[in-house]
């Protein structure tokens, strides 16, 4: 079943239209912020930086579709005669847009970090870095497409390759903390670590959508 | 007796209106057929004239179902994608070579389903706005990539490059055509590379021949040295030709520099940027006085210019207090006997810092102060505005407005030229 099938057979009363129509925007909140991953990481990691102005764009209208939503979600609930599941899927979206929004919030920083890493010549870190942010971006992916076809399923499978993510963070935080024979400043390592802890959160932010889709179809929390 | 007659004459009146009541029946029924072929011969009885009207009228039917498959058929198999979305921007139909384009996997269980479940697409999510909207049919060309949620694959994906053009139908249904642009672009990028290789390779054994000629020019017999000289020369050509080329490619790189003008009519340009920032305005309450002519003509890059209002528009309800008026004048003016278009953007916002005003238009500069007019945009927002309007041999201006207090830019663009 899909998200936007679910409840079908009362398909057209007022309150199944506001429904779907949250749905619509809590799915639009998710695609912008996978363009946002997308753009950051292209100004991270392919020195792209004409795209750090669309990104900051597109995160004030990330904000305002989160406020909209919020409220959206309020105007449903109080509303009379709703079925459990119902209310599972809107408290559910109360959480998950919340996730969705850091997410938004963390690829705005890493744009700004691409900014002031610029200057600095490229760390052999930085293809693994790369590498866990592919990850991460996967698995913002499935956490969105688990949200679309309201897959319970899901949940574990991504919580799943979180680990991969944890374990990345773990080597690079080595790999960079214990670096010996620092010449000049320390600014790019600084950065780095906060690319790395931004991913790492990230990660973590995808894998609670995840479990919140396993909330709405199950009842049951992980 | 008589009361059978009256009784008798009582039920032929009823039966005469009833029969009455049925023919108007029949031929309120016939015009509900009426179809070119049917018969206006009044003898024909009514019945056998509506039994020739069903006849037509199913043949009819028929026809249009067999035109409605082939039309259904052509537009399955077309070479160009197709999808269509219902007012709910629920997914309605989508053809075969859509369906290759957008990656989409398990079409048509996916029918009646968000789109957005389906397809991640922040830019076809935007188009098919922008359509139902405006009612207006719209062009979009973005790199597309579709979902993938194996890490590993990610890094080797490329994203394709798409342009989709849009149609409102009726019922705010919207319909999008989708083509693959990925091959055009490779095709126009190889022959590009393609050309600076060349011109690469041979910039190099043509200065080489050059610096021979002139060493052999010192060392010749007098009455040879005219062709040695004609020699020269023709090098000469061929490295300023290379030279040439090697400069025009250099342009391509920065695509700024490469504008598309076509006619565009600012005014409306403007509003339709506005609208596209219509959700931050209300989120501030921020409203926008416009003072425009009916409508300004200029030869323009369409896209850029847009990108140049988003940019300033965008500023300036960044930096305005809720609740403010962003106002926003269009004069036609002349200076000499070149005519041009002044656009006055004034906010009521805190304004630029006299600190930051001389450097504003720099690239990556970044204001000082925490509040500063600058701070959004790292660098890179009102820099690139100049170089657009520079391209389009306009000029911009920053100042603080004497009456708000607020930030105002000065844009001026040439109304006559050809760019």
């Amino acid at each position: 079943m899909s998200l936007s099938l679910y409840g079908a057979q009362a398909d057209d009363t007022t309150f199944r239209k506001k429904l779907r129509r949250l749905e619509q925007n809590v799915l639009r909140m998710g695609t912008m912020v996978e363009t946002t991953f997308r753009l950051s990481h292209q100004a991270l990691f392919n020195r792209d930086l004409t795209v750090v102005d669309g990104i900051s764009r597109l995160d004030d209208e990330i904000d305002c579709y989160y406020r909209q939503i919020e409220v959206s979600c309020t105007e449903l609930i109080i509303q009379q005669g709703l079925v459990a599941q119902d209310l599972r899927i809107i408290s559910a979206f109360m959480q998950l847009v919340r996730d969705i929004e850091r997410i938004g919030d963390y690829a705005e920083d890493l744009s700004e970090i691409a900014v002031k890493l610029f200057a600095y010549p490229v760390h052999s870190c930085m293809g693994e870095i790369e590498a866990m942010s592919h990850h991460a971006q996967a698995m913002l992916a499935k956490s969105l497409v688990a949200l679309g076809d309201l897959d319970g399923t899901s949940g574990a499978a991504i919580k799943r390759l979180d680990d991969v993510v944890d374990d990345a963070y773990d080597r690079l935080y080595q790999t960079i903390a214990y670096q010996r024979d620092i010449v000049g400043v320390v600014e790019p390592l600084v950065l780095m670590t906060l690319v790395i802890r931004s991913l790492e959160r990230m990660a973590d932010h995808a894998t609670n959508i995840g479990q919140r889709v396993s909330y709405i179809v199950t009842g049951q929390r992980n | 007796m008589r009361q059978f007659l009256l009784g008798f004459a009582i039920a032929c009146v009823g039966l005469i209106w009833l029969r009455h009541d049925q023919n108007q029946q029949i031929l309120s029924l016939l015009r509900l057929f009426k179809h070119p072929d049917s018969r206006k011969d009044s003898k024909t009885p009514l019945w056998i004239q509506l039994r020739y009207a069903i006849k037509l009228s199913l043949a009819h039917q028929e026809k249009l179902a067999n035109l409605l498959e082939i039309s259904q058929a052509l537009l399955q198999n077309a070479p160009i994608g197709y999808l269509q979305v219902d007012e709910e921007d629920r997914l309605i139909y989508c053809n075969h070579q859509a369906e290759q384009i957008l990656s989409l996997q398990g079409w048509p269980s996916q029918k009646h389903r968000l789109f957005l479940e389906v397809i991640h697409s922040y830019e076809l999510d935007q188009l098919l706005g922008q359509t139902r909207d405006q009612q207006t049919p719209a062009v979009k060309e973005w790199l597309y990539h579709p979902v993938c949620v194996d890490g590993n694959q990610l890094k080797q994906q490329q994203g394709t490059f798409l342009k989709a053009s849009s149609l409102p139908l009726p019922e705010r249904q919207v319909g999008v055509y989708l083509e693959n642009q990925q091959q055009l672009i490779e095709l126009s990028q190889n022959h590009h590379q393609w050309f600076i290789d060349l011109a690469h390779e041979l910039r190099t054994p043509l200065t080489a021949i050059n610096l021979v000629a002139e060493y052999l020019a010192k060392r010749i017999a007098e009455e040879d040295r005219p062709w040695l000289q004609q020699l020269q020369n023709q090098t000469h050509r061929l490295i300023e030709l290379v030279q040439n080329w090697l400069e025009l490619s250099r342009t391509h790189q920065h695509p700024l520099k490469t504008l598309q003008p076509q006619s565009v009519e600012l005014c409306s340009l403007i509003q339709e940027v506005w609208q596209g920032l219509a959700l931050l305005g209300e989120e501030k309450q921020i409203t926008l006085d416009i003072k425009t002519p009916d409508q300004v003509w200029l030869s323009a890059d369409r896209t850029r210019l847009g990108q140049v209002f988003t940019n300033v528009l965008h500023n300036a309800i960044k930096h305005s207090p809720a609740q403010a008026v962003v106002y926003l004048e269009i004069h036609q003016t002349s200076s000499g006997d070149s005519p041009y278009v002044e656009v006055n953007v004034i906010d009521t916002g805190s304004g630029f810092s006299s600190a930051d005003l001389p450097y504003i238009f720099e690239r990556y500069y970044r204001g000082n102060s925490d509040h500063s007019y600058h701070e959004f945009g790292h660098g890179l927002g009102l820099a690139i505005v100049e170089e657009i309007i520079l391209a389009h041999g306009g000029s911009i201006t920053a100042r603080n407005h004497p009456e708000t207090a607020g930030a105002w830019l000065q844009i001026t663009l040439p109304t006559d030229s050809q760019i």
